[in-house]
């Protein structure tokens, strides 16, 4: 019973690869249907259908993330235009309270030395020049501003913020130059004034003048109130 | 009768288990090789029966067949001819002529059998 017959081992060959191309047609033919060519026209429909839904879906959700990016771009332009205002503001104010070094139009107004000056006619000078809406005054190229002090040593006479003002002394103004030489020129003004001491200043006409900062002021106990 | 089936399995498994990509334009003409490999394994099968039977007729019969089917259904297709369809009629009339011509053997053998074993019967009474 066990003996091979003579025609067994070809056809089992046979068979063998019979099966192993009938499987290897079998897959690419099943491939072949596969393709879109090959598919019915019901299904491409159907499927063309369901392409296009999900399209549209992701068309809708690709417009919202849109508008989603303009409102963040706006808000970040806001933002930055908000910024940049607030720094204008801030820097204005640095201007006025004499935080930054400024410049502009206005007078100079030199003393010379050895003239029986007295503080107080420093100030008067000074506050004549804030009068005539000086924007920013500076003697010596010493920045006045709100916290300054003009005062006098026995020693060194003429202070300002506690140093000692060299002579000659030369006050520089920021401001209409016309308003300040007029309100200096005043008839029974400040200068007229000093000139019955024999105290006779130079007062230039400046197209362009240049200010130093003043000092930080020290805000300890200072808090606005809301 | 289970060395046929036996292969023919054996072959379809390994045939599952090792995917052989074939480009989907050469499908038509594996089919045809296919049908030509159908032709001569049943060919070879009858051959059995008819006690006509060589390794060699079949063997050379098995890989000829399937590769000039395929040439020649791809020639024809290069001239606009449809030798594939020649080739699939050829085919398919001698599979199935082969594959009645087994159907009877078979029928005959099952019966010689059954009538031997009612004669060995009758003998034995």
């Amino acid at each position: 019973m066990s003996k091979i017959k003579k025609w067994q081992v070809p056809v089992f060959v046979t068979f063998l690869l019979l099966g192993l191309l009938i499987t290897v047609q079998f897959h690419t033919q099943q491939n072949y249907l596969r393709d879109l060519p090959q598919q019915s026209t019901d299904d491409l429909v159907l499927q063309f259908r369901q392409n296009n839904e999900k399209n549209e879906e992701l068309e809708m959700a690709l417009a919202e993330l849109e508008s989603q990016q303009n409102l963040f771009t706006t808000n970040i332009s806001e933002d930055e235009a908000l910024i940049k205002q607030m720094n204008q503001e801030v820097s204005a104010h640095q201007v006025a309270i004499g935080l930054i070094p400024v410049e502009g139009p206005g007078v100079t107004i030199t003393i010379p030395a050895n003239q029986p000056i007295m503080y107080y006619d420093l100030i008067d000078i000074i506050n004549e020049l804030w009068n005539c809406q000086a924007e920013a005054i500076a003697v010596n190229d010493h920045r006045i501003n709100n916290s300054s002090k003009i005062y006098w040593t026995e020693y060194t006479a003429l202070t300002i913020d506690g140093k000692a003002v060299s002579f000659p002394c030369t006050i520089k103004a920021i401001g209409d130059p016309d308003k300040l030489l007029s309100g200096l020129n005043l008839a029974g003004g400040i200068l007229s004034n000093l000139s019955t001491y024999g105290i006779n200043p130079t007062i230039n006409e400046e197209e362009i003048l240049s200010l130093p900062a003043a000092d930080e002021p020290t805000v300890k106990h200072l808090r606005p109130i809301k | 009768m289970w060395v046929p089936i036996l292969g023919l399995i054996i072959g379809l498994l390994i045939g599952s288990v090792i995917a052989i990509p074939i480009p989907a334009s050469l499908a038509k003409y594996l089919s045809i090789a296919v049908l030509a490999a159908l032709d001569s394994a049943f060919g070879g099968i009858r051959a059995i029966f008819d006690d006509t039977f060589d390794a060699t007729i079949l063997l050379s019969g098995f890989f000829t067949n399937t590769l000039i089917a395929a040439l020649l259904a791809y020639l024809g297709d290069q001239l606009g001819v449809d030798i594939y369809m020649a080739a699939v009629f050829a085919f398919g009339v001698r599979l199935f002529q082969n594959l009645a011509i087994i159907r009877r053997y078979g029928i005959l053998k099952w019966k010689n059998r059954r009538e031997n074993a009612k004669i060995k019967r009758d003998q034995g009474e």
